[in-house]
């Protein structure tokens, strides 16, 4: 498996990009509903220091990944009606969105709050709005919500990658799965691109 | 008057310059006791909006000079709603226990051009030796007094327990205070 991707899979970073952006927002997700009731201790403090720093590293990793996206070649579509393509650029295209959007707005929540920001205890980063206690309500709301959007965004794109493996029977899920072997069938066209 | 006591008097006259005390000063209005410590990597200022001040002082009468500061910890205010809650509880200023800090000074010493005040501090049920730098300015009837000094939190045991890490919450807390003063 190479490091870019080829006509027939995708690229080991490309993998490496995907499925730890999807663990890491996925975790952190589940973590920062669990950790949003705790009363007030060190251990809450701790708690929130890590989902912010993970947060910030799946922010640095998704710049990482969009820049990697630009200069690596997508494999070409596997064939699949029209439809079917456009639902799933679009459901691509979401997912970016919210993977760049819900660190933003947690960054921008935490500066409204007036917390610090610091990243695994290394360095701080600066504020991106101004202490507003009504504002940093708000804020908070929308970044808990576009995590409930990013998991039914997720249905879709899970949901659409297993429908293509066990019923369509095409390479969609192996070519972006970490240790698959590509199937040699009718469907994969890539390959002799 | 007899001989002997107008006699008393007379040394008592002669010796009243030398033991006399240094001018003792109120606090006005717009005086400022406040605080800067560390969270997370990050600086905060604080205030205490209660307290008080019995402030005798002159620069060329240290050994009579005297400051002796009672801080309502309850009004400790930092900006910040949460931390604001966390600071009368119980792991750290324990204001229920201890409602209030006490600071008084024990003697005055000259570090080059600059006076310090050594004294005690009692803070959460301890008691040690903090010592404060002071700049006082004299300013027509009145005065100024600046005072900076650090406290080391964790001496006291504000904030020990679980929140002891110092990597979290810094170590020293800078104090300062801005005193108006008017000769009373």
């Amino acid at each position: 498996m190479s490091l870019r991707s080829d006509g027939r899979q995708w690229g080991s970073v490309a993998k490496f990009f995907h499925w730890i952006v999807a663990l890491g927002i996925l975790g952190n997700g589940v973590w920062g509903l669990l950790m949003a009731d705790m009363a007030p201790s060190m251990n809450k403090i701790t708690i929130f220091a890590l989902h912010k720093s993970i947060g910030l590293t799946i922010l640095a990793l998704f710049a990482l990944r969009l820049a990697w996206r630009l200069y690596d070649r997508a494999p070409p579509d596997v064939p699949m009606p029209r439809w079917q393509g456009i639902a799933a650029h679009t459901t691509h295209v979401l997912l970016y969105g919210f993977i760049l959007a819900i660190p933003l707005s947690g960054w921008i929540f935490n500066s409204l709050h007036g917390y610090p920001l610091q990243w695994f205890k290394l360095f701080n980063l600066p504020a991106l709005a101004a202490k507003n206690d009504e504002l940093s309500e708000v804020a908070g709301e929308v970044h808990e919500w576009l995590f409930y959007l990013l998991l039914l965004v997720l249905v879709a794109h899970a949901g659409a990658a297993l429908k293509h493996h066990f019923f369509d029977r095409d390479n969609v899920l192996r070519r972006m799965l970490p240790f698959a072997r590509i199937r040699q069938s009718k469907t994969s066209s890539g390959e002799f691109q | 008057m007899t001989t002997r006591t107008a006699s008393l008097a007379f040394v008592l006259a002669l010796a009243a310059p030398c033991i006399a005390n240094a001018a003792d000063y109120t606090v006005q209005t717009g005086s400022t006791l406040g605080f800067t410590s560390n969270f997370q990597g990050s600086s905060f200022d604080g205030r205490f909006n209660k307290w008080t001040a019995a402030i005798s002082y002159d620069a060329a009468k240290l050994a009579s000079s005297k400051f002796d500061v009672t801080v309502d910890l309850s009004t400790a205010k930092t900006g910040d709603n949460d931390r604001d809650s966390a600071l009368p509880g119980p792991d750290f200023f324990n204001t229920t226990k201890y409602p209030q800090a006490h600071f008084v000074t024990t003697a005055f010493h000259q570090q080059g051009s600059q006076v310090i005040a050594d004294g005690m501090l009692t803070l959460r049920g301890v008691t040690k030796p903090v010592s404060l730098n002071v700049v006082f300015k004299p300013q027509g009837n009145g005065a100024t007094l600046d005072v900076t000094g650090t406290v080391k939190r964790l001496d006291f045991g504000v904030g020990g327990g679980q929140y002891a890490d110092t990597s979290v919450i810094g170590p020293d807390v800078k104090v300062t205070a801005h005193l108006l003063l008017a000769a009373k």
